[in-house]
This record gives C-alpha cells, structure tokens and sequence, in this order.
C-alpha cells in the first residue's frame, strides 16, 4: 500500500469516527425511547441488544403502531405532549413570520438607502443580541403580568420574535446586498418607487435569501429555553420547557422524554438540510458567505 | 405638508419607514427592559409591604461585598474560556479533517449539523441521563477505564460537576465551529498551498503560516458569536444542577434569574443581570475593534 491511499484511508477512518462519537449522544438518547423501563436501568448500559417498543410515543403522543396500521388516540394525564408539540409550532411559526417581515423591510433600507448613521444602526442592531435573555425576560415578565400576556401566544411570539431580529436583519441584509444595486437604479429610472422595487424585483430574488433566515428563526424559537421558562405557567409550554415535567418525585420517565425529545429534532433537522447551502451564513448572522 | 411631500416621504428615500417598525420593536424590547433594569437596581421588593421601595445604591454596594457574585463571575469565565478552547481547537481539527473530498465526507458534514437543533435544554437533559452514576453510559465508561470513582457521581461531586455541564456544551457547539471553518477552509486560495508545497514546507507549518493566517477573519467572527453566548449559559446549568452541588455551578444568568424568580430579590437580580450584560457589552466592543469585525 502506498502512502497517499493509506493517508486517506486514515482520514476517512478518522472521520467516521469522529462524527460517530459526536452521533453517539443522538443515538443513544433515540434508542432509550424505544426502551422499556427495565432497558433504560440496566448495568452495562444496553446499547443494541434490547426489544424496541412504541411504549413511551404511545403514552407522549397517543400513537401506537400495531398491527392494525397507525392509530391515534389522543390521551390525557401529564405526560400527553402532542398539545406542547402544537404549543411550540404555532409560537415558531408566528415568531418567525414577525421577524423576517420586520427584518425584511428593515434590511433593505440598510441595504439601499444611504443616510447618516447607517453603520451605527448596524451596530446597535447588533448589539441587542449581546443582551443576556436574563436582562430582558425579567422586565418583560412585569409588563407581561400588567398586560396579562403571561402563558400566551402573543407574548411568546412577541419575544422570540424580538429576540431573532438582529440575526435577522443581519442576514437579510447580507442577502440583499448580493442582489446588484444597478437593478434598483434602472427601475427608478423607469419610474418605480421603492416600495414597488422592492416587492416586484428585490424581494423575489431574494427568496432564498428569505428562506434561510426563517429556518433559523424557526429552530431558534423552536430550542429557545428561558424566556419560554419564565413568561409562560400553565396552559402554554414549548418543547424544551416542558422536558422538566417528566422529573417527578418517584424518578424520570427517561424513555418518555426521550420520545419527546427524539420527536422534537427530526423535524428541526429536516428543515435545517432543506437550507443547508446558507448554513453557515446563517450561524454567523451574514458575515461568512459558504 | 404637501401630498406629494407626504408620498415621496412614505415611499421614496427616507429610510424611516423601512425602519420604523424595527425600532418600535427594539425599543419595546431592548432599550425599556435596559432602562427597567436600571431603575430596579435602585429599589428592592420587601415582601412584608409587598412593594418596591428605593434602596438607593444598596444592591451595587451589596454585589461588590458578595462573594457569591464574585464566584458565579468567576465560574462564567471559567466555563467560557474552557468552552471556547475546546470548541476552537476540536472545531479546526474536525474540519481540516473534514476539508475532503472524498466518498461519505459529505453525509458526516450533513450529520455534524443534527446538534444544531437540538434544544440546549434537552441536550442537558440527554447528558444527565448519560452521567447518572448508576446507569449513564458516559459513567459506565468513565469507571471501567478506572477514571471515574463510582463514589464521586460526576455532577453531584463539586469538582467534577462544571465539567459534567461543559461535555453538552462543548458536544452540542464544535460542530458549530466545524461549519464555519469548513466554510472558510474551502473559501481559500488555492495558489498559496501549491507554493509552499514547491518550497517544501512541512503540514505544520503550512498550517501556522498559511492556513491560520488567512482563517483569521473567520475565527474572530465565530469567536465572537459563539462568546457573546457563552457568556449567558442558562440552559445546560439550569437543568443540570441548577447550580449545585452547593454553589460550584453558578453562572452569572443562572444567579441573576434566581435571585429574581426564586428569592424574589428583584432589585438585585436586575443589578446582576445588568453586570452581566455591561461585561458582554464591553468584551464585545473592545473584540470587535481588535479583531477589525465588520458587518
């Protein structure tokens, strides 16, 4: 064997592994939701050899698979999560939408208008991601409670709406300033006025653009865990927040909340593969192009 | 004001109305909460009158005086700088090793990514049950290779217990640093390796004189992103040890919301938090015009 193909063989190996120790947590945290009880306890650890059951979806999400095909029966007690699942799209969904039709339209003024102070606004947008979530979630907690938006919809999209904006505006920005500036300028000459600029030309192609920004503001809101803490109580929780309620006083129900938690990623992961090419744009808020 | 004035303003030139529902909201949500802060940092509940009362400086005179504060300060750095270490060394390590080409390099790239969405509360909560004493699978390890004294469970010993919250941490976010060294990896010039290959440079110092060098703009802007996080942990504390065993790992968030939410000290905790955010501010700042980051 000559050195460059064992070279390379090396680096594969290496990287299988590499990726396989970082992938073990996923399937380990997967294979005890198809655990019984018994199987999550045992000593050594069952890796592989155990019986897999749809116990724990059953009793998370009232989905049994048998041999009758798929049902579904909607079931009560604690640890019914389908309505939390429901909890944590609509709040995303919602979230989302507020901050890439305010980013949008504030992206392209950074984008395309020149006026004194541009690159301070920048900044400042900027510098309201370094907030602490802790800083803002305890004021909004007493408005909150005044305004009674405490465990409501609009109070959560609202702040996880709020709190993807600078990466938002950052993104998009980064988008539009892709997009040649030489486009806006024959249309003004043609006689259309920004805003029709903007929603006829700019904004299709920019979709991609518009695309990526959402997923990321999608899975933000979807992981976010202290603001969701803190201003919600009872009749609305997210995902996140309420993996703490399988902690009960007689031990965790590791296997329900591991099908809970197994149920959460697949979707998020899904949508982040669906935008993979501006990934990285993404996780660096528009300043490193892929 | 003329129609025309009124229309050419609405939707001509003027970034106002662009911005104008952007800053409603930053202000609602940013600069109130910051103003909020820091009158509540002069005042403190008092549970017997169920009001807020002006305390004058008391909280700030009382954080300088609290050694809790000093440690929780303390550990934040700790749990930043090892988080950071780790995340940039593994990080550029992982993704020369994955700059190929080659069969699969693709899908391990495509299955780094699933950590990224997983919420941090439930990564802490998948790392708890790994490092139970009795059954986790990293304890199990850990004690068979002889590391790991059953006796001293890794999160109920005070020692071992900011390292049991860093393992999340530093699992969930090196393929973070993975992506976007990749990305920059890939972004470089070809012509500069060619050279030093004629020249016969060794990998290392390719490496040191070529690679990092030009990799320099992207360090910083993950360096960066991923500081200005990691120095408001909540999550993997909050739900691992909730700052215990005793007070080994308290961060400066986790202290700050208990203060709030728990003891109801609302005054102090507003001052923690502001401490907080004025630490990030000023790192932040001073980071960004070092390390010349433009957006």
């Amino acid at each position: 064997m000559n050195p460059s193909v064992a070279s390379r063989t090396l680096r594969t190996v290496g990287a299988w592994v590499v990726v396989g120790i970082f992938f073990f947590p996923i399937y380990y945290w997967t294979s005890v939701a198809f655990k019984h009880g018994n199987a999550i306890f045992s000593r050594p650890p069952n890796l592989f050899n155990f019986t897999p059951t749809f116990d724990n979806f059953q009793k998370v999400f009232g989905i049994s698979f048998g041999t009758g095909g798929v049902t579904v029966t909607p079931g009560g007690g604690n640890f019914y999560m389908a309505p939390r699942i429901w909890d944590s799209i609509v709040v995303a969904t919602l979230s989302t939408l507020l901050a890439v039709v305010v980013a949008t339209l504030a992206a392209y003024a950074l984008s395309r208008i020149k006026f004194r102070g541009r690159h301070e606004f920048v900044n400042w947008v900027l510098s309201t991601r370094m907030m602490p979530p802790v800083a803002v979630a305890v004021p909004m907690f007493f408005i909150y409670k005044q305004f009674g938006l405490i465990d409501t919809f609009t109070g959560m999209v609202l702040i996880h709406g709020l709190m993807n904006l600078p990466l938002a505006v950052l993104l998009m920005k980064s988008f539009f300033d892709d997009i040649p500036v030489e486009i806006d300028e024959s249309a003004i000459v043609d006689g259309a006025s920004r805003f029709m600029i903007f929603r006829r030309i700019v904004l299709p192609m920019a979709k991609g653009g518009i695309a990526a920004t959402a997923v990321l503001c999608f899975i933000f809101s979807w992981t976010e865990f202290l603001f969701a803490l803190t201003l919600t109580t009872t009749s609305l929780k997210t995902v996140p927040v309420v993996s703490s309620t399988f902690v009960t006083s007689i031990g965790t129900a590791w296997g329900n909340m591991a099908a809970l938690g197994a149920a959460s990623i697949i979707p998020a992961f899904i949508f982040i593969l669906l935008v993979q090419k501006h990934l990285v744009r993404g996780l660096t808020m528009g300043s490193l192009k892929q | 004001m003329r129609v025309a004035q009124v229309k050419r303003f609405v939707v001509s030139d003027h970034p106002l109305p662009w911005l104008l529902p952007l800053v409603a909201i930053l202000l609602v949500f940013t600069v109130y909460p910051l103003i909020y802060n820091i009158w509540l940092s002069f005042h403190e509940y008092v549970p017997r009158k169920r009001a807020l009362e002006y305390v004058g400086t008391q909280n700030w005179v009382q954080l300088w005086n609290d050694a809790r504060f000093w440690q929780s300060l303390t550990i934040t750095f700790i749990y930043f700088a090892v988080a950071l270490a780790f995340e940039l060394v593994l990080g550029m390590a992982i993704a020369l090793l994955l700059d190929n080409d080659g069969f699969g390099f693709g899908f391990l790239r495509g299955v780094l990514t699933m950590t990224l969405v997983i919420p941090p509360a439930i990564a802490g909560m998948m790392f708890l049950l790994m490092q139970d004493p009795q059954f986790g699978v990293i304890s199990y390890f850990l004690q068979w290779i002889g590391l790991l004294d059953p006796a001293r469970p890794i999160l109920a010993t005070a020692s071992t217990a900011l390292a049991g919250v860093l393992l999340p941490e530093i699992w969930q976010w090196t393929p973070f640093m993975v992506l976007i060294f990749l990305a920059g990896l890939r972004a470089l010039p070809r012509e500069p390796y060619e050279a030093a290959m004629i020249d016969g440079a060794s990998s290392l110092q390719i490496f040191r004189r070529i690679t990092l060098p030009m990799m320099a703009k992207v360090i910083a802007i993950a360096v960066l992103i991923r500081g200005i996080d990691l120095f408001r942990v909540f999550d993997y504390v909050f739900v691992m040890t909730s700052g215990g065993p005793g007070t080994s790992t308290y961060t400066l968030s986790l202290y700050a919301w208990q203060q709030t939410f728990s003891f109801v000290k609302w005054g102090y905790g507003a001052t923690l938090s502001l401490v907080t955010l004025a630490i990030i501010l000023a790192v932040a700042s001073l980071f960004i015009k070092v390390a010349k980051v433009r957006w």
